[in-house]
């Protein structure tokens, strides 16, 4: 279950807001349906006499607008907190991937290390990543719009023709993730999946040496 | 036959309009059936991938274009003219040019199945690079841009005979703030279709110029920009939502005051709400891009969270409305108080997509699907249902089993809850949207039966509505002009009414003339 255990310092940050929002979420859910099902438990229509017939309450007014005012100025304050910080990016990261969508599959270039990944719908590639340390992704498209999903690090973002874009991914526990594309792109859709394994950073070294040397 | 083709009366157009877009209801409730049974175990292939894309492209399409948004529409020619006491709409041929254009268009749309490659299958969003023709070459995606402009511009042309009618039209005494909230609600629903409606046209428009006249609005090889095509479309697609619940605050504030035998709660503010959303939902379209990375995410976050405020309003109204009233659990009743339950969680979830942190992990997957189902459906569908029960002895002379009508709120109300809940929860563990099949990890298989089982449920729910309807018109009971007790103009009237509405009007001095009229002394006392 992504939510509970999240695997990057960026989904850590991520599952914060989700924790606020899911808490309001409660909260609010809970008095609303109090607030509905009060009435119909406590005022049935019992005989024919009308009841009052009362048309607004001025001051309560006031209640139920700058309440829930102040409840979505709170919501966005963590939500400002919490974008601020997952869009960051750190001017040196530690490792550099340029990551390619296209039907039906994905490019993985690690372009310091002269490695190139590219899969097929039959056969997903892997995404290797250095446990804690701060991978910088470079994401595009060369033919319609896709997304890079990665559930556990609560994470996407769309790969569009004609645009980069970049975010930082910054693994927190080692082992093998399902990656997948979000944004329909045809056919084979639901086939454009990919892994992700997040092994050590001395493993990490040593792929990209073998790695580097047995790519073309 | 004939009279019903070449007919002007907006009380036809109306029953037309119900009509046809209950069949493209049918026509979308089937794709969906067919979906959920795809989706019932992890291993199914009952659809190929072509078919399924096809079938999801036209479930979408149908359900929002060619029935909830229209259904509404249908329902104000119907209502609008009897509301505020006019005789017909303002502008009858225009009203029945309207009509045909959407039904011509929707058939268009619906005919792609017979076109070689099949029916669209790019989403009911139709994103380019994917619509273009090199990528989606065949002839349905052609038929669908032709036919979703044809019921486009009929929107347009209803949602200008709907303001010029309330604003030109109402009886003497039918003060601006006497109208009825459903009339005020399809105003402000009407002035975001001319706001949002020609921006849609535009981007088929462009679409079309890609596809066949060489233009390159949306191919960055020639200069053009994916992001183009979603800002235009999310433009008219965000009012677009609001163009679908709109109506609906409007039917359920009319059927809870009418069963709770009070007045609306907080007439102005629901007034004004209104269109407070109107105004808010023009800037925020871009809330559905926080994962392109080409938009500015926290001004339209901070503008849709704006949202819930006036949304909130209704709902407190709705309550104060209901608050020491004399509740009367009628079938419509039944249907708005799931109404209110159904699309508060929608709201909630609709708050939380709206925090980009948030929507980075929901965007397009399942946790989407079940938001937007839980406000179009389970909010808009059970307010048609609300509505149907309760303006069909106006509409046919004939009311409905309320026998019948609590058993199918009940099992739809269970199915509904039953197909969509798990969705939430599929979402959060990594199941996108429009995929065909998934893997048996986590709770994928157990979540995605459960919602299959619901989804039969809701068909037992509206074969129910069906025999209903069967059953009900066979046995023809009278019921009266007004066996509700209701409060607007419509039930002054005889059911159906005649030609051109009214023989007389009660005198109008509140927003409830029909009240006024059975309880004078009540009326005295509350109007001042």
């Amino acid at each position: 279950m992504p939510l509970f255990d999240p695997a990057s310092v960026q989904a850590q940050t991520l599952r914060g807001d989700w924790e606020i929002f899911f808490g309001a979420a409660v909260v609010v859910a809970i008095i609303m349906f109090a607030l509905i099902l009060l009435p119909l438990l406590l005022w049935r229509r019992r005989g024919d006499a009308l009841p009052p017939q009362f048309k607004k309450n001025r001051s309560f007014a006031y209640v139920y607008i700058l309440t829930p005012f102040a409840l979505v100025a709170v919501l966005f304050y963590f939500t400002f907190v919490k974008e601020r910080s997952v869009d960051a990016l750190v001017p040196s990261p530690y490792a550099t991937v340029d990551v390619t969508a296209f039907r039906w599959s994905w490019q993985f270039v690690y372009p310091h290390a002269r490695i190139r990944i590219v899969g097929t719908p039959q056969q997903p590639p892997v995404l290797v990543l250095p446990l804690g340390k701060i991978t910088q992704v470079n994401l595009t498209s060369v033919d319609v719009n896709h997304a890079f999903w990665i559930p556990y690090f609560l994470f996407k973002r769309d790969a569009i023709a004609g645009m980069t874009n970049h975010f930082d991914l910054t693994p927190t526990r080692l082992g093998t993730f399902r990656g997948l594309c979000a944004e329909y792109c045809g056919l084979d859709h639901t086939l454009m999946t990919f892994q992700v394994k997040v092994i050590s950073d001395a493993d990490y070294r040593r792929w990209l040496a073998t790695a580097g040397k047995s790519t073309p | 036959m004939i009279a019903w083709l070449t007919s002007t009366d907006h009380k036809k157009i109306g029953i037309m309009y119900i009509v046809a877009t209950s069949f493209f209801f049918g026509i979308a409730g089937i794709l969906a059936m067919l979906i959920r049974t795809q989706l019932a175990t992890p291993d199914m292939t009952f659809l190929g991938p072509h078919a399924f894309d096809q079938v999801f492209t036209i479930h979408g399409t149908a359900m929002i274009f060619l029935f909830v948004a229209p259904f509404g529409l249908g329902l104000a020619n119907f209502l609008i003219p009897l509301q505020i006491g006019a005789p017909d709409m303002a502008f009858p041929r225009l009203n029945a040019t309207a009509l045909w254009l959407f039904i011509f268009g929707g058939l268009t749309v619906l005919s792609g199945a017979f076109a070689s490659g099949g029916a669209a299958s790019s989403g009911w969003t139709a994103f380019a690079p994917l619509s273009e023709i090199r990528i989606s070459a065949g002839a349905g995606q052609d038929l669908w841009i032709v036919g979703l402009t044809m019921t486009s511009i009929s929107s347009i042309l209803t949602a200008l005979n709907i303001v010029v009618t309330v604003f030109l039209l109402r009886a003497p005494g039918m003060t601006m703030w006497r109208i009825p909230i459903f009339s005020w609600e399809m105003v402000a629903t009407s002035l975001l279709i001319l706001m949002a409606f020609p921006p849609l046209v535009t981007v088929f428009a462009m679409l079309l110029i890609d596809r066949h006249l060489g233009g390159q609005f949306f191919d960055p090889a020639h200069g053009g920009n994916p992001v183009l095509y979603q800002h235009l479309f999310w433009f008219f697609g965000h009012p677009e939502v609001y163009v679908m619940i709109l109506p609906y605050f409007g039917v359920v504030t009319e059927i809870v005051a009418v069963f709770s035998r009070k007045p609306v709660f907080g007439y102005v503010e629901l007034v004004l709400s209104a269109f407070a959303i109107a105004g808010l939902s023009m800037g925020v379209w871009a809330h559905h891009m926080f994962t392109t990375g080409a938009v500015t995410n926290l001004f339209f976050s901070a503008m849709s969270f704006l949202i819930a405020i006036p949304t909130g309003v209704k709902f407190f109204n709705w309550i104060g409305t209901m608050w020491k009233g004399s509740i009367e659990f009628s079938t419509p009743m039944l249907f708005v108080i799931g109404f209110m339950l159904n699309f508060l969680i929608g709201g909630i979830t609709g708050v939380m997509v709206a925090s980009p942190p948030i929507d980075f992990h929901a965007e397009d997957s399942y946790f989407l699907v079940a938001h937007f189902h839980y406000v179009l459906g389970g909010g808009s569908l059970f307010a048609i249902f609300a509505a149907l029960y309760f303006w069909f002895p106006k509409i046919f002379g004939v009311k409905l089993s309320e026998r019948i009508g609590k058993w199918t709120f009940g099992i739809l109300f269970a199915g509904f809850n039953l197909t969509f809940f798990p969705m939430h929860f599929m979402g959060i563990e990594g199941m996108p949207r429009r995929v065909y099949t998934y893997p048996a990890i986590e709770h994928l298989p157990l979540l995605n039966a459960l919602a299959t089982i619901g989804a039969g449920l809701m068909a037992v729910g509206v074969l129910l509505f069906l025999l209903d309807v069967v059953v009900s018109v066979r046995k023809r009971e009278p019921v009266g002009d007004d066996p509700w007790g209701g409060y607007t103009l419509e039930w002054a009237t005889s059911s159906p009414p005649p030609e051109f509405n009214f023989t007389s009007l009660p005198p109008i001095h509140s927003e409830r003339p029909v009240f006024d009229l059975h309880h004078p002394a009540v009326a005295a006392e509350v109007t001042p």
